[in-house]
């Protein structure tokens, strides 16, 4: 929280404490041993320049995924006006993937179309939260889980910082997580990249080493620094995502969370597991203290006789 | 089952230039026509009137080509390698937007290369799409998808779309 | 029933019947009445109609929950995984609940053997609490019988809610053991309870430490969602603390609560030993209510000016903070106060009552109000709503089918 509030100050502009937290988060960063991904894992760069809305991503990964029927056609672009308690479209158990249009004011080249999809976290919040053990982070970079040993408790849903996972209410027998899986079982597993990548006839998204993009991005930026907002959003963002963003528009124009913190989420729940094993090992000693402690005077009136406590 | 997709979405982005001829003769003005074909598996191919194109630039190839035609391009940055009067080997799109740009050979070969100046180009798709789409934007060209090429019985299967079309509406699941 | 002991009837109090025979296990069953005396006595009641009207709507729409699915009786929200089941069911249920520890903790560990009369009452509330907080989880998990996952089939051991679910696993078992003596006694087994007593300590201890973990990391669920939580519900550091500190006087108030209901509505089954000794021991109670709510409230403070959020404290959602600690907090604990000052249970009864009320506000605040605080608000659905009602009666129904029966409220007589 500590991170989440000061860059809610960082926004205010209160410029007093922006040392405050880059000196905090420092500390923070070295204290806690964080997994900063496997060193080859691949990942995808997406630029929303680029994006012209045409949704062939969201039909390809319906037709890799083997998803059911959408319920409106792929080429309604009326679905960008959908709202949903004042929301626009987010991934359901029937679509990994939505773009949204995000109408900016004295954009020239009129709105900002956004891909939106399971970022694949260096260290996932799903993962670390899941009680059965269902997610794993593949050295290929992709988060993917199995579905055979989900119990439904769906705090992967509360713990995911994107509000990426869906879940299948609509089933009785088998309802299970749903979410993109960076299309691992068919596609990345031999190298390739996601349906929706390759789908994409504008090539929005670059496919590759995540190390490789990174310096790929800053490469982009840094050739058109009148064009790109300085920030490779992913990058670094609770830990770092496989799938990273570059827009001309600033995030959270875009409905990005600029106040996520670098820290992985797992981050703030360790200050609470640090206290189980102390729990575990100094109660019993503790307690059993305090109940020769409460009955000594019982223990003495009772026994004086024999003499022995 | 997935085989047959991942073949088909892979020849939905292989736009091939098939009857581009490989002539410099003719680079001047280029071919009258071509036909943009590869696409054929969820769109028709796109007939190409580059006569047409040719004449909207006003004969500067470079607006498309880069400087592969010999004509200065027009982005200062390119100009101070390419500053102009020097034909390329080949100005055929596909020859340096490969047509396999997510393919891990290409991948490796561009992670490998570290001479290679230009490891951020598009693939052949999207160099195609970019460029007419971003100058039709501009100029009030025509952007839908079907305004170039005409998209086919797969490819409405694939968008759910026209007789693929989903029939009744299902309630959607709440957010 | 209060009638019938008052006509002169009394109920079961041991294994021999005023004539010298022994009562058979179905004539405890329905306390000494003849079957047809007990149900006429069933329908006499008017509390048992409007359960049965609960049932008429509730029992249909559970089990049309298991054959439909989660998405027929929720809004099937993504945005809102957890809705009343879990928010209600399991994140207020279990800290209700925490009476159980606190007593045996209070009288076996501490040797505070005046608390006996109660501690039984203390020890079925926390086995109950549980149990119903399990039958919510049930209710909500989308595959149930999934349930031993994560104890033997797919183990997480990093995440809270493993903890959980192990921690209230055996913290469950530690609690049935616990009144293993009064179903003995009931039953007439006494060498179950022989060993019990020899073990008491043990689970005593167990119980403490199961539940400041399993307390702690119903809190320590939430610290996933940072950012998801309004900041002034949220603290990474002292969740965990928070949870643990309100569950201590939320267990004890509900302990006040039910004993009160006790008094009120189940008097026959009270003996003498109970009823005496109730206004002393709710005001011993109290005491210790009150020395946790202003534990309490210390930590809430701080944890606020920890992360420096008493900019929150002037918006909307600051008064509605403010709201719930004045209600669920500082009320109680003048109440309480007072109480203890003027020697009046009642005062503390109330105390109690409002600080129920305001442990359920806090846990509905964390679990769904000030979830998604800047996204949306989700009214649950109204099935939901039925369903939470129809399992909170089938806990009411167990409770008082356990208090008529076993040696709760009454000692049995040997």
């Amino acid at each position: 929280m500590k991170k989440l509030n000061r860059r809610f100050f960082l926004k205010g502009g209160m410029a007093g404490t922006a040392l405050l937290a880059d000196t905090g988060l420092a500390k923070k960063a070295s204290a806690a041993d964080t997994f900063g991904g496997y060193p080859d894992s691949m990942g995808v760069l997406v630029d929303f320049t680029k994006c012209v809305g045409c949704r062939s991503c969201e039909a390809a990964c319906n037709k890799e995924q083997g998803l059911p029927a959408p319920d409106k056609p792929f080429d309604y672009m009326s679905v960008f006006d959908e709202r949903h308690k004042g929301q626009k479209r987010r991934t359901t158990e029937k679509a990994y993937t939505v773009v949204n249009r995000y109408n900016i004011k004295d954009r020239e080249q009129g709105p900002v179309f956004r891909k939106f999809q399971c970022n694949h976290c260096n260290e996932p919040a799903c993962l670390t939260s899941c009680f059965v053990n269902a997610y794993t982070k593949t050295k290929e970079g992709a988060v993917i889980y199995d579905p055979t040993v989900c119990v439904g408790c769906r705090t992967c849903m509360i713990a995911c910082p994107f509000y990426v996972p869906a879940y299948s209410y609509s089933n009785p027998i088998n309802p299970v997580i749903k979410k993109c899986i960076m299309c691992y079982d068919t596609r990345l597993k031999f190298g390739r990249p996601p349906a929706c990548v390759e789908a994409c006839p504008q090539e929005v998204m670059t496919f590759g080493k995540r190390k490789d993009l990174i310096k790929l991005g800053h490469n982009r930026i840094q050739k058109n620094p009148e064009k790109y907002i300085d920030h490779l959003y992913g990058e670094k963002e609770v830990g770092g995502t496989a799938w990273m963003y570059m827009s001309d528009v600033p995030f959270e124009e875009l409905g990005f969370n600029t106040h996520l913190g670098e820290q992985p989420i797992i981050s703030y729940v360790k200050e609470f597991l640090t206290i189980v094993p102390m729990v575990l090992t100094i109660w019993p000693a503790l307690f059993t203290g305090f109940y020769l402690l409460a009955n000594r005077k019982e223990a003495f009136k009772n026994e004086k006789p024999s003499g022995n406590e | 089952m997935t085989r047959t997709r991942n073949t088909f979405l892979v020849i939905m982005i292989t736009l091939a230039l098939s009857g581009w001829p490989p002539v410099f003769g003719q680079a001047e003005t280029g071919p009258d026509s071509a036909e943009l074909d590869t696409l054929a598996q969820l769109y028709d191919a796109v007939a190409f009137d580059h006569a047409a194109h040719v004449e909207m630039v006003e004969g500067n190839c470079a607006r498309c080509h880069h400087h592969t035609t010999g004509v200065a391009p027009t982005n200062p940055k390119c100009l101070r390698c390419h500053p102009g009067g020097q034909e390329a080997d080949s100005m055929a799109c596909k020859d340096c937007h490969s047509e396999k740009r997510f393919e891990s050979a290409y991948l490796a070969e561009i992670a490998a290369n570290t001479d290679r100046f230009h490891t951020d180009i598009p693939g052949l798709k999207g160099a195609y799409h970019r460029n007419c789409l971003g100058c039709h934007q501009e100029s009030g060209g025509p952007t839908g998808c079907a305004d170039c090429h005409a998209r086919n019985e797969k490819g409405d299967a694939f968008f759910s779309s026209g007789k693929y079309a989903p029939k009744s509406p299902q309630k959607t699941s709440g957010h | 029933m209060n009638q019938l002991v008052k006509q002169g009837f009394s109920p079961v109090v041991s294994h021999r019947k005023k004539d010298g025979s022994a009562w058979t296990v179905k004539e405890k069953i329905f306390l000494g009445l003849t079957p047809g005396d007990y149900f006429s006595e069933q329908f006499r009641n008017p509390f048992n109609w409007i359960l049965a009207v609960i049932y008429a709507v509730g029992l249909p729409i559970i089990i049309g929950r298991f054959i439909y699915g989660l998405g027929w009786v929720t809004h099937s929200s993504y945005d809102y995984p957890w809705g009343l089941f879990l928010g209600f069911g399991l994140f207020t249920m279990v800290p209700l609940s925490a009476s159980g520890f606190m007593m045996g903790t209070t009288v076996e560990l501490f040797g505070r053997s005046d608390f006996k009369p109660i501690e039984r009452l203390g020890l079925l509330n926390g086995l109950l609490g549980y149990l119903f907080a399990v039958v919510f989880l049930q209710v909500d998990l989308g595959q149930p019988w999934r349930l031993i996952y994560p104890m033997f089939v797919s183990l997480g051991p990093a995440a809270v809610l493993f903890l959980v679910a192990w921690h209230v696993a055996t913290y469950l078992s530690c609690q049935i053991a616990e009144l293993v003596p009064a179903f003995a006694e009931w039953m007439g087994l006494p060498r179950a309870k022989k060993f019990i007593k020899s073990i008491v300590l043990g689970l005593t201890i167990a119980g403490i430490i199961l539940s400041t973990l399993h307390q702690g990391a119903l809190g320590g669920l939430f610290t996933y969602a940072p950012g998801k939580i309004h900041p002034l519900w949220y603290s990474s550091p002292f969740q965990w603390f928070h949870f643990l500190c309100s569950a201590i006087f939320a267990g004890l108030s509900m302990l006040i609560v039910v004993s009160t209901l006790c008094k009120w509505f189940m008097r026959w089954r009270c003996d003498e030993n109970f009823l005496n000794s109730l206004d002393r021991l709710t005001l011993g109670i109290a005491k210790g209510a009150a020395l946790a709510l202003i534990t309490y409230l210390a930590i809430k403070l701080i944890a606020v000016a920890h992360d420096n959020e008493w900019q929150y404290i002037f918006t909307g959602w600051g008064q509605w903070f403010l709201l719930e600690i004045t209600i669920g907090v500082i009320v109680p604990l003048i109440l309480f106060t007072m109480a203890i000052r003027n020697d009046s249970a009642d005062l503390a009864r109330l105390g109690a009552f409002i600080a129920v009320l305001g442990i359920v506000l806090n846990r509905l605040n964390t679990a769904l109000i000030a979830f998604n605080w800047n996204l949306y608000q989700d009214i649950p659905h109204w099935r939901e709503v039925v369903i939470c009602i129809t399992v909170y009666s089938t806990y009411i129904v167990v409770y008082r089918a356990i208090l008529a029966r076993m040696p709760i409220l009454y000692t049995w007589k040997e």
